[in-house]
């Protein structure tokens, strides 16, 4: 197993409260699996990626990564945001380089890698340029090959698509996953969006309201090759889609 | 981009772009000239009394006699020297105490109050005590600049360093960045604009300073030169002394404004 969750559970504390965020998460990703994550919103899908990443620990349980516990100082684990948050006071480019840099692995061969990567998911063009230059959808592609050139072998995606228009949305849907597919890279994906969900991902696991619990882990098994907007057509996603929606309105009504 | 050809409606625009700019410059001419001129006339026809408000001729004659002299320079070097050291050494200790207090929370958490009194505290008021620890010289002129300027800086550039995009520190925490990484790969160059926008008030405060301390107490310097022309009723010495002081303290914000345009060709 490449990824371990074990009996994770995590309570946040504040001042006025504490809040049970996480109630018994296990589950187990294989290498190169495309796991996606959806359940109601602020149930405490972005902090099974947290957790993951080693940002945060839990209160109890375990998470192993390559049967060991994750640092964010490890090269393990790539993470990708909502925003893509390129630096504007830097070129593409240098923006690129940036996780190099903070990782101090800016070395020419690691440099060179990331613009091959650069060159082949054409941005080449761009790379002198500003992000302010650059539209969403492109601006998105750099921030993952910012994560890519630093080789992890676990890409935590955390709702990367949302604040894209649609369009620009399914077409960067079907890039991130033929890059990720042709990198051969293990990623969990976390979405609000069960379609999405469904097109890119192997095995979805469905959260319960908060204290997250594992409500149903389904297994689409689409025919290979399918991209993500054509899986998207299916009668198959299109059932699978009935039924996780039902299980998160059941969710949303105990909320 | 210079070779690109561009419509007539273009060409049309950036020229009235350009007029637009010229005039506007035309017109803050016109009022130092209407302003400079009126002064003069007024004054030599008797309509306000020169004894009370001077006039520009007789304030360049005096400028004349006192560069000759050399008193001009000696008064100005004194003072500017004193903001400019008051300037430098408030403006970094204050950017140093923002990074110290932006790097740890609890001591932000300590100075908070102090701060925020000190701020609303008029320093002025501790001139005596100043005056006393330090002796009537430029140490205590010095020391005052550095008390006006400094807290504002603290208060300023602390303020930029933790209004930082958070998501952009995420994303240097989810690489595992140290503190110190963070600090000098994203919060700082965040902040370059406001750092900037800082230094030009200081430039302002830091004449503030200087002048309030030579009008507490001097014995050289364009505030000296001030109090003197007040006490012996030579208005021609009080109008010089400000005018200088409006040439040097403008100088100074160029100075600054100048830098700016540099870092940003720097920046982009």
């Amino acid at each position: 197993m490449f990824v371990q969750v074990k009996n994770l559970n995590l309570i946040y504390q504040s001042q006025t409260d504490e809040t049970q965020a996480l109630n018994d998460i296990s589950f187990d990703i294989e290498k190169q699996d495309f796991v996606a994550i959806v359940g109601p919103s602020g149930c405490g899908k972005t902090t099974i990626l947290s957790l993951i990443s080693g940002l945060i620990k839990p209160t109890s349980g375990t998470v192993l990564v390559d049967g060991k516990m994750p640092k964010p100082k490890d090269n393990l684990c790539g993470y990708m945001f909502q925003r893509d948050n390129l630096l504007p006071w830097k070129t593409i480019e240098k923006n690129i380089y940036f996780g190099l840099e903070i990782k101090k692995q800016a070395s020419n061969e690691r440099k060179n890698y990331a613009i091959s990567l650069a060159d082949k998911y054409g941005l080449k063009e761009f790379l002198k340029k500003y992000p302010s230059e650059l539209s969403g959808g492109m601006r998105q592609r750099v921030a993952l090959i910012r994560t890519l050139a630093l080789k992890p072998e676990l890409l935590l995606l955390d709702e990367p698509f949302s604040a894209l228009d649609y369009q620009t949305r399914l077409n960067l849907c079907n890039d991130i996953f033929s890059i990720i597919k042709r990198e051969k890279k293990t990623a969990i994906l976390v979405t609000h969006d069960i379609q999405e969900a469904i097109s890119m991902a192997d095995k979805i696991i469905v959260l319960s309201a908060r204290p997250a619990k594992i409500k149903a882990i389904h297994l689409p098994n689409f025919e290979a090759n399918l991209t993500p907007f054509e899986r998207r057509n299916t009668t198959k996603a299109k059932r699978l889609f009935e039924k996780i929606w039902q299980e998160i309105q059941d969710e949303n009504k105990k909320i | 981009m210079k070779t690109k050809k561009f419509s007539k409606a273009h060409y049309d625009y950036l020229k009235l772009h350009r007029t637009k700019k010229i005039l506007t410059l035309l017109t803050q001419i016109a009022i130092l000239v209407a302003f400079f001129l009126g002064w003069e006339l007024l004054s030599r026809f008797g309509v306000i009394s020169s004894f009370f408000f001077s006039s520009p001729t007789r304030v360049a004659k005096l400028i004349g006699e006192m560069l000759r002299s050399g008193e001009l320079i000696y008064h100005s070097r004194v003072t500017l020297n004193e903001t400019l050291i008051g300037f430098a050494v408030a403006t970094g200790v204050g950017f140093l105490v923002a990074f110290v207090l932006w790097y740890s929370n609890f001591l932000r958490q300590v100075s908070e109050p102090f701060l925020v009194v000190l701020n609303s505290l008029p320093k002025v008021a501790l001139g005596p005590i100043i005056i006393i620890w330090f002796g009537a010289g430029d140490k205590a002129i010095i020391f005052m600049c550095i008390l006006i300027v400094v807290i504002v800086t603290i208060l300023n550039i602390l303020n930029s360093f933790t209004n930082c995009d958070n998501q952009l520190i995420a994303l240097g925490k989810s690489l595992g960045a140290s503190k110190m990484q963070i600090f000098f790969k994203i919060v700082l160059p965040s902040s370059l604009k406001d750092i900037i926008s800082t230094l030009k008030v200081n430039v302002g405060l830091s004449w503030i300073g200087s002048i309030m301390g030579e009008l507490l107490v001097s014995k050289a310097g364009l505030g000296y030169l001030l109090t003197y022309g007040k006490q012996v009723a030579n208005m021609h010495l009080v109008m010089t002394a400000t005018v200088v002081l409006c040439l040097l303290a403008s100088l100074m914000y160029f100075a600054v404004a100048l830098f700016e345009k540099l870092m940003q060709k720097k920046l982009k």
